[in-house]
């Protein structure tokens, strides 16, 4: 009798280490999505100066929504077709997001370069101003958050706050890079919360 | 007798502190670096802060809680989000001369600023500042 109680004893011993070790293997896997970060980064050497700032991508969910003010009302944004020249920045979208994977412009000039292209579920935008100590623009926007902008907002909006949410689904993307001779700015989304 | 009373006295004391501290600690730190120069070092409990707007003149109190209304949502939504957010430098400014950072370390928002004429840290926790601010807001529907 006190035997089978022994082994029942050490049974249930091998079982509750058995549930331990698996909670602790599995349990990671199964907590919260990590984190998902906006980093914006300005180095400036000539100067020793340097800009991090670093923003939750939930966090940034939670505040434009409550931030009402000029053009931006409940998390999205008016365009304006006076202030595009009359380009329809909706339809232009639109647009690149259902064209095939292309290079859609591409603009060689004395003072600058501008090259526009859809490529790997991006759109791509590179900019060189030669006139302005030659100055480099990348841009680079993740289609799903093309999408988002366009998804749920009216005809003259851009929606925001769909396209941060967005942006928190789709992996580590480096946004925009901007160089010149003097300055370095960089924008990108990862899940680690600090820039070192 | 008076040996029962030192103990009561002690643990009314600790208790006292344990509910003052309960919201966690204020720090403000001032150091100029003149010869002479201001040497602040406050260390409060946060619990305090939102009574403390009571002493407030009720003349001023209404003006800034007039001012303070339009941005009680963005206030809100921004310390909801600090409140959920990990620890994190927010801002860091680098320059020769001048050190900026503001941060969240456990459930206080930390800002350091440290330059050539002065050191300043300040750090309060979010629902030390998310009380006040709401008493602060509160103050505009309280009769005059």
């Amino acid at each position: 009798m006190r035997e089978t109680m022994r082994r029942r004893a050490q049974i249930a011993t091998v079982l509750c280490l058995l549930a331990a070790g698996t909670t602790a293997a599995v349990g990671p896997a199964m907590a919260a999505p990590a984190e998902r970060y906006l980093h914006v980064n300005v180095d400036d050497p000539t100067r020793g100066a340097r800009v991090n700032v670093n923003v939750t991508l939930a966090m940034a969910e939670k505040i434009l929504p409550a931030i009402n003010n000029h053009d931006l009302h409940d998390g999205k944004v008016v365009i304006h077709n006076t202030e595009m020249n009359g380009v329809d920045v909706r339809a232009l979208l639109d647009a690149v997001r259902t064209a095939p994977d292309n290079e859609f412009v591409t603009v060689k000039e004395k003072d600058s370069d501008v090259r526009v292209a859809k490529a790997n579920g991006n759109i791509i935008v590179h900019v060189i101003d030669k006139k302005n100590k030659e100055q480099r623009v990348d841009v680079t926007v993740p289609l799903k958050v093309v999408d988002a902008l366009l998804d749920t907002a009216k005809n003259d909006e851009l929606d925001i706050v769909a396209a941060l949410r967005a942006l928190s689904n789709v992996g580590d993307v480096l946004l925009v890079t901007v160089q010149d001779s003097s300055q370095k700015v960089r924008v990108w989304v990862d899940s680690r919360n600090s820039q070192d | 007798m008076i040996l029962l009373g030192k103990i009561v006295l002690g643990v009314a004391g600790v208790a006292v502190a344990g509910v003052l501290c309960s919201e966690g600690l204020v720090c403000v730190k001032v150091i100029e670096r003149e010869p002479r120069g201001l040497h602040i070092n406050v260390v409060a409990p946060a619990m305090l802060a939102p009574i403390a707007v009571h002493f407030a003149r009720q003349r001023d109190l209404a003006r800034a809680a007039r001012e303070i209304q339009p941005y009680m949502p963005a206030i809100r939504a921004t310390l909801d989000g600090l409140r959920d957010t990990d620890d994190v430098v927010f801002v860091e400014v680098k320059e020769p001369d001048e050190h900026v950072r503001v941060s969240k370390s456990g459930d206080a928002i930390v800002v350091d600023v440290d330059d050539v004429a002065e050191t300043v840290h300040v750090s309060a926790p979010v629902r030390a500042i998310s009380n006040t601010v709401e008493q602060l807001a509160a103050a505009s529907s309280n009769p005059l």
